[in-house]
């Protein structure tokens, strides 16, 4: 079970990171896949199924719909995208550092996601410009949110789940407002 | 069952305003009737008793039903005596919105839904039609979210104790990049609509996530309550500086507006960093003046800003002097019990917080001018306004006791 929550947390990392290096809707969307697929992982590990099924289903859509509008491209480290390489790499080794070394006790696995992802999308939520990152990043937010409840000493119940799903799901489909008059 | 009513009456009031958008009157008179349900639903709930109609432990505490009464009165004030021409049924259809999510956030049983349906609201602010892109309005917000998030990460964590200190940290800085204080001020388009605008997370939205988040913030890490006090008294005052300051020298009247918004949250910040019992009422009422008086001065006199029409009238006058916290408005009560508070906890604090009050007088001048010569409903709304200002600043006691102080 450790094996699993690490190789879980890794991929919650790896698709936060991808949040960061991609511009295009491709690599964006293995990214929001990709942080789902990790917290699902992880909170499916703690026996909560349905709590997993709601952070599933809510990433899912948010892949999807990145995939079925707009250009098609993977965007995956642009020129000038160094800057960008080293916030995922030092995002991990702090996240790393925090969930294994500052702190103690059990579910290191879902600290160093939680950490590791929330910093890496709002990173990438200050940095970005564009409709498609900025929203993604904060499914990717969204999920980590709701996963970090069961952190809580008291049991979280489903709500945040339910409603992290749902942010997650809904982002995507949120009209693209462009700069209007007042 | 009240916590739920309060949350989803608001919320349908809004789905049927933007249904009935083509007959302005009904949509008006439903959405109304679907706030004031929403309303009563509020004042007959029991403060800090759990409803579980729904599976989720649902409760408001007597302070944040207090807060959620005053934003009803304000968007009430706001629709009901707005200017000819504004699109009154816009106005109540994002504040009944806004009111479903302040009512959701007031009830939600942790701050882990709290900051998850901040999330969803900022999502769903970012995408309205307005001046600034999507990201731009949605950095600050997210950035909040993920701070609180953080501290919340660090609260609960097992290790050393400076966790908690940076916690208290995180928790505050979510806090004022949430709300647009400074160091984290929301981008501001003087030209953009209010609904659309960083003022609805400063004047409507705000207040009540303040409320819900530093009490929260309080019971997660009581450890280091003191650093957290201490982080939320230096904003406080780096807020005081700088609204108060950049509202009287900036060009433009609408972000002097936008700055004294920040200047009153800057006393917000000190008087709940004080943590005495003084320091909590005098943030309730400066909230309250908040919600009540600033918020719907600033909507009434966009107009005039537009128009570049500036007066000296009586009115105006009083305007500015209920603006500036002067007796008898709530303001200098609430100015009064801020004092008192600070010099319980450090005499030398409540010096500088008096000289920082000094400062409001040249903004507010300049903003009661820039309300121009209200007539017609306009002028009863602000009648209305000063006297309410007036009412709570002479007798306090029901609005504190309302809040449970």
């Amino acid at each position: 079970m450790t094996a699993v929550t690490a190789i879980a947390a890794f991929f919650a990392w790896a698709g936060a990171a991808a949040i960061v290096l991609a511009d295009g809707r491709r690599g964006l969307a293995v990214g929001v896949g990709l942080v789902a697929l990790g917290f699902t992982a992880l909170t499916w590990a703690d026996g909560a199924w349905l709590k997993g099924a709601f952070l599933l289903a809510g990433g899912a859509l948010c892949a999807i719909e990145l995939l079925r509008r707009g250009a098609q491209d993977w965007g995956l480290m642009p020129p000038g995208s160094t800057p960008r390489l080293i916030l995922a790499s030092v995002g991990a080794i702090l996240a790393l550092w925090f969930a294994a070394s500052l702190t103690t006790g059990p579910d290191a696995p879902l600290r160093f996601a939680c950490v590791a992802v929330l910093g890496l999308a709002a990173g990438r939520v200050l940095q970005g410009n564009a409709g498609a990152s900025v929203l993604s990043a904060s499914a990717a937010l969204a999920i980590a949110l709701a996963s970090a409840s069961a952190l809580a000493p008291s049991d979280p119940g489903f709500a945040p789940y339910l409603i992290g799903g749902v942010i997650a799901g809904g982002a995507s489909l949120l009209p693209v407002a462009e700069p209007s008059g007042a | 069952m009240e916590p739920e009513l309060a949350i989803a009456l608001p919320a349908a009031g809004a789905i049927l305003t933007v249904f009935l958008k083509a007959s302005p009157r009904l949509a008006l008179l439903l959405g109304s009737i679907a706030g004031a349900l929403a309303v009563a639903a509020i004042v007959v709930a029991a403060p800090g008793v759990a409803s579980d109609q729904l599976g989720v432990m649902l409760s408001i505490s007597a302070m944040s039903r207090a807060l959620l009464l005053a934003a009803a009165g304000a968007l009430g004030l706001v629709v009901a005596f707005a200017p000819s021409g504004a699109g009154r049924v816009a106005l109540l259809t994002w504040g009944l919105a806004g009111f479903a999510g302040m009512a959701a956030i007031a009830a939600a049983p942790s701050l882990d839904i709290v900051i998850v349906l901040t999330l969803g609201i900022a999502l769903l602010h970012a995408a309205l039609a307005g001046r600034r892109s999507l990201a731009a309005r949605l950095r600050a917000p997210a950035l909040a979210v993920a701070l609180v998030g953080a501290g919340l990460l660090f609260a609960r964590a097992e290790g050393p104790p400076m966790l908690a200190r940076f916690a208290a940290v995180g928790l505050a800085a979510g806090l004022v990049a949430v709300l647009g204080l400074l160091p984290y001020i929301h981008e501001f388009d003087p030209e953009e609509v209010t609904a659309a605008s960083p003022i609805a997370w400063l004047a409507f939205l705000g207040p009540i996530l303040g409320v819900v988040i530093v009490t929260r913030a309080r019971d997660l890490v009581p450890t280091a309550a003191a650093a957290f006090g201490a982080v939320l008294i230096g904003l406080g005052l780096l807020n005081i500086l700088w609204g108060s300051l950049a509202s009287w020298l900036t060009e433009k009247g609408t972000s002097a507006w936008h700055y004294s918004f920040m200047a009153d949250w800057g006393l917000v910040l000190c008087a709940f960093g004080i943590q005495v019992s003084d320091g909590q009422a005098a943030a309730v009422l400066i909230l309250f003046g908040l919600l009540l008086n600033r918020l719907p001065l600033y909507l009434w006199s966009r107009r005039s800003m537009r128009e570049s029409i500036q007066t000296d009238r009586p009115i105006n006058l009083l305007a500015a002097a209920m603006l500036a916290g002067s007796a008898p408005f709530a303001g200098f009560a609430a100015r009064i019990l801020l004092l008192r508070g600070a010099t319980q906890l450090y005499w030398p604090l409540a010096l500088v917080i008096g000289v920082g009050l000094l400062l409001w007088l040249p903004p507010s001048l300049r903003l009661g001018r820039s309300l121009g010569a209200p007539h017609g409903r306009q002028a009863v709304g602000v009648g209305i306004a000063l006297a309410a200002g007036a009412a709570i600043g002479l007798y306090p006691q029901p609005i504190l006791s309302l809040a449970g102080l």
